[in-house]
């Protein structure tokens, strides 16, 4: 069933190995996300989530394994070559040019000027408060807002894999309501694929149709979201 | 007896103060007047920030210290050279230079700058070795004699009841252009926008696939291409000779470090110093007139390392 | 080794005037002297990591202080001698001046550099206008001084540069000379091992500020003529290029591209005046790209693999010291913090923070990312750091102390990416953290290896005991990681703090590591404050837990209250605010 060689995975990793320097991060490690699927990887702090997600985009560099997007190999490409072909990000360390306007922050996820417009209609669907508040500064916009920015901005030039790096932390319920909204209606309306990296297991389960638990950058445990899965998920999360 | 050091290629610099003073400041013989004091210290700020802004600009975004910036200089300064050997109209040395420069920029930043941006204490000793090749290239080519240029603009203006060099008052205009242009390409373009997410947050622009080399490459050519254009805006106030930019390297140095990366308090720093340069040097001595801006901007960074970046 | 060569080239140095002509010895001589110049530029640079352009200007001082005193007063054998001792004492108090400029806490290596570029020019424009007093820019000529004829000045010089030489190849090996070295690699490991950085880089810019105006001295004596030129910064430049071709951080690379590349210079730049310029400039670019190490880097590749092949039986012996350290016993908490707090601008990261540790204590600070643990380790080890509130350790309030005052007071940091030095050996890093303790000798390199027994003790669960003469760039992340645990226990520390330390390690290597934590703290009586993502590693390991959320300090208990506890569940399952 998570076969890599699965036929219709979206991103199927197999053995991938990536970290800094002399330290491994991620240890010999295979999933595979479905077209069309939201897919949560659960696991606590410093277990390797944030840069399983900077290995597929590129910002970290592979030492072994494959990585294959459409089933063709995305080791070596660069983080533009990636978003280009489709793929969004919504990085959780510093993920905004805070002294930026929010027009500036949005602007730069488009390549040309042209689309920009377009792009922008696209997200206000989502999030309309952005609208009337395009000239702000992004470091002036309450932790809420900052978030539905980030993921606005992956979402700008509508991609068909998005990557997400715990867009929930820190957040009120309802904000994070607005967002599982915003996910399940781009899964929904445009097909899209959801990779979320998560410690919010509420919100993890709320969107996702599968998830993963990610332990010292193994998977320990996987499964399809149903009753049972919260117990399951809990027993790896808990103190 | 032994031979002396052949160390400094710098017996021609001895017509100035000290090799490392450019020769900004007319020395006058009489008494000058609050006004005459006024000017010089706006038009001696804005040759300052002509000459710097080049080095600001590839040290803002790529936080690489070009130390051929005195080559580059040089090398725009030979242009109006070629321009007047060609008998052309001498302005056109400006766009020749603006391009010479940006091309031989995008050439180093390929070649020599890019190897090296984990390496900034190298970069800054390659790009040194840099300047030693182009000025013995232009040693070769041209010979290590002083060159004429024909002046951009010659005599004098009557401005607020003083007779004031014309050129000068330029000058002043210039780095107003200059200036704005900079501001209008960081602020109005997409180019500059995205120059100023690197500098704000390199890690960031990457992620989201924007094309970091490509972005450091054009800066680099337009630092490059500016400061050669400054290498002709310098024709009518300097000599011109091989060595000639490196009297102007140490000065932008300084004020680029106390300036950051920003264009405004660049502004800043060059009209504090230039301005102190200019009473010291009328006061006490051209001399040590020639050290207030290094010297002060050494003692703004050990107080404060982010210098005049804050303003 | 060392002595046969140094004994080779002082012979070569006697008899090299007897093969020589006019024109070649008074080039060496002038060579020579520069050899020594690069030799001081190799120590600064190519061992502590500081790029100098300023060693020209200690130079020019020292020559222009000889020459304007035989200038000014006359010569004599008194005057000799006091022109030598003004030569050398005027560049040490500069030098002292310009290292207290350029080395303070959290100034910049570029800023440094900085320094030594202004330096020269300041003294070149001081020349300038200086009048008759230092010939302004025609400079010092027609004055007596060694009454020494040209073999004479070939044969001192000679002599003074194998005399430095050697010694400066003797500092470099010695145990003291290592701690250039680990500047460079990693100052801020050095100041948490007690190490003032600051001064020690501020003694080596006076020394050797003062062996260049010894130089300055010879090079007035011998070449009768001293100019601008010889103080400037472009002087200061070529000193920069020829370490950079010799081979920075190797004395005798230095010395060689010195004289080879000056030689040269005088033969060649007659007949290809500016060709051989270019040239030097293009093998400059070239070489500091791809070879930065220097043309002794390529030689030393060929003849020896590197120092990673060091044969074992050079590792010292470990010996069991007694402690040095920290014997009274103290009143109180080892360590109180009073209602801490730490804000950027209207953002408070850190807020009414109020805890005690006691001697045994291993104390865990859990929470989410952005609680503030990182953060409130930084304000325990760094006086300038926390915005309000009081931190004491052992009793004395740390305000305004900087890490090397905290790590005497008896703190031992342990980072969460393993701080040590890559290009040491597992000795030598274990040597700098006693470095602070006992000044180590600067002559010597000694073939023991004093250590507290928890130090040694964790070099043998470790295995590292077996790979004291291994670089360490050559170690594993997980060696890594232990060794700089034993580094920081090696210090005798009363406290230590860890942050992460299991981060990236393997399930083998946590539990070595929590069982040494244990260890030290219960057996030993240490107190351990630890940082940790890793739950059941803190549930297992420690006697307390603190929680951290949101820059607050929400729960403090033993672990069993913590794990059981309500907030926590919340904290970690639901992101819902507590």
């Amino acid at each position: 069933m998570f076969d890599s060689a699965e036929t219709g995975a979206k991103l199927a990793l197999d053995g991938v190995s990536s970290g800094y320097g002399t330290i491994a991060i991620i240890r010999d490690l295979s999933l595979s996300i479905r077209k069309g699927e939201i897919f949560a990887l659960m696991g606590k702090n410093g277990m390797g989530k944030t840069t399983l997600l900077k290995t597929i985009l590129g910002l970290v560099s592979a030492r072994a394994g494959h990585i294959l997007l459409d089933g063709r190999s995305i080791v070596s490409a660069s983080p533009k070559d990636l978003i280009k072909s489709g793929m969004g990000y919504a990085p959780q360390e510093q993920p905004l040019f805070t002294d930026l306007s929010i027009r500036d922050n949005l602007r730069l996820a488009v390549p040309s000027d042209r689309t920009l417009e377009a792009a922008l209609e696209h997200v206000f669907g989502h999030f309309p408060f952005l609208r009337d508040r395009l000239g702000q500064k992004a470091g002036t916009l309450s932790g809420g807002e900052q978030k539905m920015l980030i993921l606005s901005r992956a979402l700008m030039l509508k991609p068909d894999l998005i990557l997400i790096d715990e867009i929930s932390e820190g957040l009120q319920p309802t904000v994070i309501a607005q967002i599982a909204k915003a996910l399940k209606a781009e899964q929904s309306e445009r097909g899209t694929t959801i990779l979320l990296v998560e410690q919010n297991l509420n919100f993890a389960l709320e969107v996702a149709d599968r998830w993963a638990v990610l332990k010292l950058g193994e998977i320990d445990d996987r499964g399809v979201t149903d009753a049972s899965s919260r117990e399951r998920i809990l027993e790896h999360l808990k103190i | 007896m032994l031979i002396p050091a052949n160390s400094a290629p710098s017996s021609e610099l001895k017509a100035r103060p000290g090799p490392f003073v450019p020769a900004v400041i007319s020395i006058r013989n009489r008494e000058p007047t609050a006004m005459t004091l006024l000017l010089d210290i706006v038009t001696t700020a804005a040759i300052l920030f002509i000459v710097s802004a080049g080095l600001l600009a590839i040290f803002g975004v790529l936080e690489i210290v070009n130390f051929a910036h005195g080559a580059w200089l040089t090398v725009g300064a030979y242009c109006a050279v070629v321009t007047g050997g060609l008998g052309l109209n001498p302005w056109l040395a400006l766009p020749l230079a603006f391009v010479t420069g940006a091309v031989l920029g995008g050439v180093t930043e390929r070649l020599i700058v890019r190897p090296l941006y984990a390496r900034p204490l190298d970069a800054i000793l390659a790009t040194w070795g840099l300047g030693i090749v182009i000025g013995q290239l232009i040693t070769l080519w041209f010979g290590r004699d002083v060159q004429f240029t024909e002046n951009l603009l010659s005599g004098t203006i009557h401005v607020f009841g003083a007779n004031y060099s014309l050129y000068r008052i330029f000058a002043l205009a210039a780095a107003a252009v200059i200036g704005l242009g900079f501001a209008f390409l960081m602020e109005g373009t997409r180019l500059g926008l995205s120059a100023r997410a690197i500098i704000m947050n390199e890690p960031l622009a990457r992620a989201l696939g924007l094309d970091t080399s490509k972005i450091r490459l054009v800066t680099f050519m337009i630092g490059t291409g500016l400061t050669a254009l400054a290498g002709v805006l310098l024709t009518p106030l300097t000599s011109v000779d091989p060595t000639m930019g490196v009297a102007w390297l140490i000065g932008s140095f300084m004020l680029v470090m106390v300036a950051g990366s920003s264009f405004g308090a660049l502004a800043i720093a060059c009209l504090v110093f230039g301005g102190a340069q200019v009473l010291v040097s009328t006061f006490i001595s051209p001399i040590l007139g020639g050290i207030t801006v290094a010297v002060l901007s050494a003692l703004v960074l050990r107080i404060s390392s982010k210098g005049f970046a804050r303003v | 080794m060392l002595g046969i060569l140094a004994l080779c080239a002082l012979a070569l140095v006697i008899v090299g005037p007897m093969f020589l002509d006019r024109f070649s010895m008074n080039v060496l001589t002038r060579s020579m002297i520069y050899a020594i110049l690069a030799i001081t530029v190799d120590l600064l640079w190519g061992y502590a990591g500081v790029l100098t352009f300023g060693q020209a200007a200690f130079f020019g001082v020292g020559a222009y202080a000889t020459a304007m005193l035989f200038t000014q007063v006359g010569s004599s054998p008194t005057l000799i001698g006091l022109a030598l001792v003004l030569a050398i004492i005027v560049p040490v108090v500069l030098g002292l001046i310009v290292g207290w400029l350029s080395f303070y806490y959290g100034s910049t290596p570029i800023y440094a550099t900085v320094i030594s570029l202004v330096f020269p020019i300041v003294v070149t424009q001081l020349i300038y206008s200086g009048g008759t007093l230092t010939g302004s820019s025609s400079g010092l000529v027609g004055y007596t001084g060694l009454p020494f004829g040209l073999e004479g000045f070939f044969r001192l010089s000679g002599i003074c540069l194998v005399i430095i030489a050697v010694g400066a190849l003797i500092f470099v090996r010695s145990d003291g000379g290592r701690i250039l070295t680990a500047i460079r690699d990693n100052e801020t490991r050095c100041a948490y091992l007690g190490l003032n950085t600051q001064r020690i880089k501020i003694v080596l810019m006076a020394v050797l500020a003062g062996v260049a105006g010894l130089a300055g001295f010879l090079f007035a004596n011998a070449s009768g003529v001293v100019a601008p030129e010889n103080t400037g910064f472009i002087f200061g430049t070529e000193l920069v290029v020829w370490t950079a071709l010799g081979g920075r951080g190797t004395i005798l690379g230095p010395v060689l591209g010195a004289i080879g590349i000056d030689y040269l210079s005088a033969n060649l730049s007659g007949e290809l005046p500016f060709l051989w310029q270019l040239i030097i400039g293009s093998l400059f670019i070239v070489m500091i790209i791809f070879l930065p190490n220097g043309l002794a880097a390529l030689v030393l590749r060929f003849t020896r693999r590197g120092r990673s092949e060091l044969p074992i039986e050079s590792s010292p012996e470990l010996v069991m010291k007694t402690s040095l350290h920290h014997k009274n016993s103290i009143d109180g908490p080892l360590l109180r913090i009073d209602k801490l707090e730490k804000s950027y601008g209207s953002q408070k990261v850190l807020q009414d923070i109020t805890l005690d540790v006691s001697p045994g204590e291993l104390v865990s600070l859990v929470g989410p990312n952005g609680a503030g643990k990182t953060t409130m380790m930084r304000c325990l080890t760094d006086g300038n750091e926390s915005s309000r509130g009081v931190v004491r350790v052992a009793g004395k309030d740390i305000a305004g102390m900087i890490p090397n005052q905290i790590v005497a007071l008896g703190v031992g940091r342990k980072f969460q990416v393993a701080s040590v030095f890559e290009s040491l050996t597992v000795a030598e890093c274990l040597r700098m953290a006693r470095a602070a303790l006992e000044t180590p000798s600067f002559v010597s390199d000694s073939d023991v290896l004093g250590l507290p027994s928890a130090a040694i003790e964790i070099l043998q669960l470790t295995g590292l005991d077996q790979r004291l003469s291994t670089q360490v760039s050559l170690l594993s992340h997980g060696q890594k990681q232990s060794l700089e645990l034993a580094m920081v226990v090696a210090l005798e520390p009363r406290m230590i703090l860890l942050d992460e330390p299991t981060a990236g390690l393997t399930k083998a290597e946590r539990t070595t590591i929590g069982a040494i934590l244990k260890k030290l703290t219960s057996e030993l009586g240490l107190a351990a404050i630890l940082v940790e993502h890793d739950l059941d590693f803190v549930r297992d390991i420690s006697s307390r837990i603190v929680v951290l959320h949101q820059g607050r300090l929400v729960l403090d208990g033993s672990v069993e209250e913590v794990v059981n506890s309500e907030i926590v569940k919340t904290i970690y399952s639901g992101g819902d605010h507590v």
